[in-house]
């Protein structure tokens, strides 16, 4: 008797395994997130949650860069991501990464002009920070257009280069861009330079960028990279080399 | 003094032997190894995600633990008729309450140093270094949570453990929204909503007074005069409440 009831609970409790795991198992593929999502106003936050402000910036982060991923490998569509940058960086002015982030992830959908106007307000709120003038003069070299790019590229290089912690390439590229003016060496020296002082994403879309601008031949490649040894640190130029020549044999 | 130490130490073996105190400190360490996983989703934001998260972590726990053992610590001696033994020896009601804060109180400082100390070799193998400034965190926390648990014990000695528990999580929401009464004080013509707003500032502890976990995040800086005077202000608030505690203690009949 006692046999028969412990086999009778067990059958019962490996149905109820069965359904839960069948029910689940059952569910539906998640269909592909709508690209407009609620973004709550800055203000709110700021105001009704001050002692977490930090803690929900960082909420918002992870899901900003959730909602990225998803839809750059879906729909292209990024609609709500300036609203999304701009409530973390409202909540939390000092997340310089957040600013360089939404700056590059806009590019990917085609508004450089947000991504400019991300990078200003990022400097507003960081005026002392010289990443941001150096991303601004590289911003408006690469992305914008018009007779006078190069010479408002070359202003924020020059303003950069007067904030504390400027390395001295960044005098060099105001120098640069002011004689020079664009050129593909000139790309080549900008995304270098981004690649050095960038984070992971930002090296990323600066090997990209390389890919692209650098010759395809083997033995040309070596020449121009060569040329850029002192331009990084030895490990990060060790890094691009590495990152450059993947693929080649 | 002696008596009051004796009380405390009693309270400090008692609460730490109580096994839902491990099993929220358990949750705790959980919920900080849970913000590494976090971390590992933040697009090169371990640092500040671990340290961001953890900290919340800590106060969320802490706050459960501050709230529940001491809406629960006078009550129980009461319900369980110790406290008859306890008044048969020469102890004061005064120097029963003043020893049961101090016996939580050090076994909050145990589970909140504990916590702490744990986020911090975590956030120093993720980045690194050491971060003094999540010891320090960490020590403003465990003074807010004396705040609320000064609070829970006071309402403990008007009403039942739950509605006293209740009342100080209330405590705790309410503090980080002082500034918010400050600003609606100043808003709207009635002089009598200004009056209301205005003691509601003064009633409820400042918690909100110094962002500690935006300043370990590296948002602003927080100087060390307003912190001294917070601190003061903080330990100024408890003792208040502990006094009143005292004064309605004495007064009941059991």
């Amino acid at each position: 008797m006692r046999l028969l009831r412990r086999v009778v609970v067990v059958l019962v409790v490996a149905l109820c395994v069965g359904v839960v795991i069948g029910y689940q198992s059952n569910r539906p593929a998640a269909a592909t997130p709508d690209p407009v999502v609620f973004v709550p106003s800055p203000g709110f936050y700021r105001n009704f949650s001050p002692a977490v402000r930090t803690t929900l910036a960082d909420v918002y982060w992870l899901y900003t860069i959730q909602y990225y991923g998803e839809h750059l490998n879906s729909d292209r569509r990024l609609d709500s991501l300036p609203a999304m940058v701009r409530l973390v960086t409202a909540l939390s002015p000092h997340f310089t990464e957040a600013y360089f982030f939404g700056a590059f992830a806009m590019i990917d959908v085609g508004r450089p002009d947000v991504a400019y106007a991300l990078l200003q307000d990022g400097f507003k709120a960081n005026p002392d920070d010289w990443h941001f003038p150096f991303y601004l003069g590289f911003f408006a070299h690469t992305y914008a257009s018009g007779a006078h790019k190069d010479q408002v590229a070359s202003q924020w290089y020059a303003d950069a280069a007067r904030l504390p912690g400027a390395p001295p390439f960044v005098s060099r590229l105001a120098a640069e861009l002011a004689t020079k003016g664009s050129s593909k060496q000139t790309a080549i020296d900008l995304w270098t330079q981004v690649f050095g002082q960038g984070d992971k994403y930002a090296q990323q879309k600066a090997v990209a960028a390389l890919d692209q601008l650098l010759p395809k031949d083997k033995v040309a490649r070596e020449k121009a990279v060569a040329a850029l040894r002192g331009t990084v640190s030895p490990a990060m130029f060790e890094q691009l080399v590495a990152d450059l020549f993947q693929g080649y044999q | 003094m002696k008596r009051v130490l004796a009380v405390g130490v009693n309270t400090f073996r008692e609460t730490i032997r109580d096994r839902i105190l491990g099993v929220i400190i358990l949750f705790a360490l959980a919920m900080i190894v849970a913000s590494l996983w976090l971390a590992s989703i933040s697009l090169g934001q371990e640092n500040r995600m671990i340290k961001d998260f953890g900290l919340v972590a800590i106060s969320l726990f802490g706050l459960i633990v501050a709230v529940f053992v001491a809406a629960s610590l006078v009550r129980k001696e009461v319900e369980k008729r110790t406290v008859f033994i306890i008044f048969s020896k020469p102890v004061s009601r005064a120097e029963f309450i003043w020893g049961k804060f101090l016996g939580l109180a050090a076994t909050m400082f145990t589970v909140l140093a504990g916590m702490t100390v744990f986020l911090f070799v975590l956030a120093w193998i993720v980045a690194r270094s050491p971060s003094g400034s999540l010891l320090v965190a960490g020590l403003l926390i465990y003074l807010e949570l004396l705040v609320v648990m000064a609070m829970t014990m006071l309402f403990s000695t008007m009403t039942s453990a739950i509605l006293a528990s209740v009342w100080g999580i209330c405590v705790y929401a309410a503090g980080q929204l002082s500034h918010n009464v400050l600003s609606l004080s100043k808003l709207g013509h009635s002089g009598v909503a200004h009056a209301m707003s205005l003691a509601v500032f003064y009633l409820v502890p400042n918690l909100s007074a110094v962002d500690i976990r935006a300043a370990v995040v590296g948002e602003g800086a927080v100087s060390w005069t307003s912190l001294a005077a917070w601190c003061v202000y903080l330990l100024a608030y408890l003792v208040i409440a502990l006094v009143i505690a005292t004064l309605i203690f004495r007064r009941k009949e059991f």
